[in-house]
């Protein structure tokens, strides 16, 4: 039997990563102004090259880390350019062509590491307090998104930042005053992916890894999007860690696959409570 | 519409002929359930395609009815008519269900509701288990409920025939609705809701007719498929069943009905036929939908048309 508390522990900690993912997902949202769907195959991405560097020998979660944002980086780079931003005034070309993508990549990973779930060991817990162990995979996931984090508040808030603030919401000023748009979007596409498949590279050790794994933190971050915007990195943060913990006591309580259940009804009732959604999806034109 | 009549009819002359000329059975069961794809993605073109609502959940209404009738069939001991009749009514209200909660949402937070409510049903059954009237084993999950059908082992001519009478009928049936007057006011709602709106057209109740029509054929598309498999199973409500409707839909140019079905039943023969494993097939699909959406947004079959129509105009041939 699991403590409580213990499960309200490892729900901080996947709550605090997800924020990382979902932070992501609300630049995409405010800077290129598309709903992703294909964010969630980045998070399975980072997950699964955690997954092949511990067969080869590797578990430094940092070495994952830093590999997994490389490479979804390029993808996220290549995704954007070549796809994302060409069709980005087509609704229906966003949707179904990034869900698409993260079916490409769930296919793809089914073909290349089986249907069945895989794991990697999480590695000695760091302490224990009370009967409550502080595993490894925890402390080292809530100090490196908050550290993320962190720098992209900051980031956002010195002048560096202020390029995506203002095509977020003055997009026509921006290309006047001769910001590259397109690059931008293109780089924060990638940037974004980058930050998803930390996160899932970060979780890898406390999760079983499957194909179709993405598509809870995808849900969950969509709802944090949906809920709060991009504007307010903390925001995104305390619903992310509020959503996780939710997803990890329905899944105590009940059954694992009720964490995605419950997140599912979230976003149909968020959806049904707030059918206005976000002016900044709007590019420019009614659906 | 003139100038497709003969391959149209070509075509059906040759569905007609290909069992009679002696098709293997491997070939037979592709088409059968061909038809039946076909006519599920025409459905999806209904909603996604003449009214424009990117819906991402439809297999919602094609598993509603499988397992409608695998479950009245199986478990509460109704015949499988009165089941059908059930499923029917059952999937077109999930679709009126589905219609009036996205009626006031706009673009990709319709895609984002109609998924999570897809995937919502996905994940209750699989871990829904049903204890087997007959004792000894369970139903459910991923295995599925099996249906019990008033023949014991159909025959594949009569299954082909009555699927392919099936495709026919749906399709001829849907056609009629998207080129109606309630039809017109769908393309009008998808060209642009404002202007619908500013005309007078009450857009939400005709966004949940749309869903409507359009639950009531993926429906019939699901009781076909469950007298013909003889099983509902999780694969009925997947996502990617959903994202193959769009993905037919998109490759066959979204809103003719004709180029979705044709673009599912030629597809789905070539790679089934051709024995590509399920992952491979989704994989060339969903890598299909990628290269169709960025180089031609109107679908294969659109862009075929327009070169057609531009080849007629400079040569002074009349413009249908």
């Amino acid at each position: 039997m699991i403590p409580f508390a213990q499960v309200i522990l490892d729900g901080l900690f996947t709550g605090a990563t997800y924020a990382l993912m979902a932070a992501g997902l609300a630049l995409i949202l405010g800077v290129v102004k598309v709903v992703n769907l294909s964010h969630g195959a980045f998070f399975s991405l980072g997950a699964y090259v955690a997954y092949v560097l511990s067969t080869k020998g590797v578990s430094n979660p940092a070495a994952a880390v830093l590999l997994a944002c490389v490479i979804a980086f390029a993808f996220g780079v290549f995704l954007g350019k070549s796809f994302i931003n060409p069709v980005r005034s087509h609704p229906f070309s966003v949707a179904v062509g990034s869900l698409g993508f993260a079916i490409l990549f769930e296919q793809a990973a089914q073909m290349l590491w089986g249907p069945h779930p895989v794991s990697i060991g999480s590695g000695p817990p760091w302490g224990e307090l009370s009967g409550v162990v502080v595993r490894r995979w925890g402390a080292v996931s809530l100090l490196a998104s908050a550290g993320i984090l962190g720098g992209l508040a900051l980031f956002l808030s010195s002048r560096w930042g202020l390029p995506l603030k203002l095509i977020s919401e003055e997009e026509e000023v921006a290309g006047s005053v001769g910001i590259d748009v397109e690059k931008i979007r293109v780089l924060t596409f990638g940037f974004a992916s980058a930050t998803a498949a930390a996160a899932g590279a970060l979780l890898a050790p406390a999760t079983s890894i499957t194909p179709t794994m993405g598509r809870v933190p995808l849900i969950l971050s969509l709802i944090v999007v949906i809920a709060s915007g991009m504007e307010n990195v903390l925001t995104i943060f305390l619903l992310a860690v509020g959503l996780g913990l939710l997803s990890n006591i329905s899944a105590y309580l009940l059954a694992p696959q009720w964490s995605y259940v419950s997140l599912l009804t979230v976003i149909s009732l968020l959806l049904l409570l707030r059918p206005a959604g976000l002016s900044a999806t709007d590019p420019g034109r009614d659906y | 519409m003139r100038n497709t009549t003969g391959a149209l009819a070509l075509g059906a002359g040759l569905l007609l002929l290909l069992p009679l000329a002696g098709l293997d059975p491997f070939l037979l069961d592709v088409l059968t359930s061909g038809f039946l794809l076909a006519s599920y993605v025409g459905s999806w073109d209904i909603v996604g395609g003449v009214a424009g609502q990117i819906s991402l959940g439809h297999a919602l209404f094609f598993g509603t009815a499988t397992y409608s009738c695998a479950l009245l069939t199986s478990l509460a001991g109704w015949p499988f008519a009165a089941a059908a009749v059930a499923a029917l009514l059952l999937s077109t209200g999930a679709a009126a269900v589905v219609g009036t909660m996205s009626a006031r949402l706009k673009g990709p937070f319709i895609a984002l509701l109609t998924l999570a409510l897809g995937e919502l049903a996905h994940e209750v059954m699989i871990g829904q288990t049903f204890f087997s009237p007959r004792g000894a084993y369970s139903w459910g999950g991923e295995g599925g409920v099996p249906v019990a059908l008033p023949w014991d082992a159909p025959s594949p001519w009569a299954a082909y025939y009555g699927a392919l009478l099936f495709l026919f009928v749906s399709a001829w049936g849907m056609r009629r609705i998207a080129l109606s007057r309630e039809g017109l006011i769908w393309t009008a709602i998808s060209g642009s809701e404002l202007t619908a709106r500013a005309s007078g057209v009450d857009v939400a109740r005709h966004k949940r007719r749309a869903f409507v029509a359009a639950g009531l054929f993926a429906g019939a598309a699901g009781v076909g498929f469950a007298a013909y498999v003889g099983r509902a199973t999780t694969t009925d409500l997947s996502l990617e069943l959903s994202f193959q409707a769009a993905t037919f839909a998109a490759i066959g140019g979204r809103g003719t009905i004709a180029g979705p079905v044709l673009a599912a039943l030629i597809l789905h023969a070539l790679f089934q036929g051709a024995g590509v494993p399920p992952a491979a097939r989704v994989f060339l699909y969903a890598l299909a939908l990628l290269l169709v959406l960025r180089f031609f947004p109107a679908g294969v079959a659109g862009a075929l048309r327009e070169r057609l129509r531009a080849r007629k105009m400079i040569s002074g041939g009349a413009i249908r």
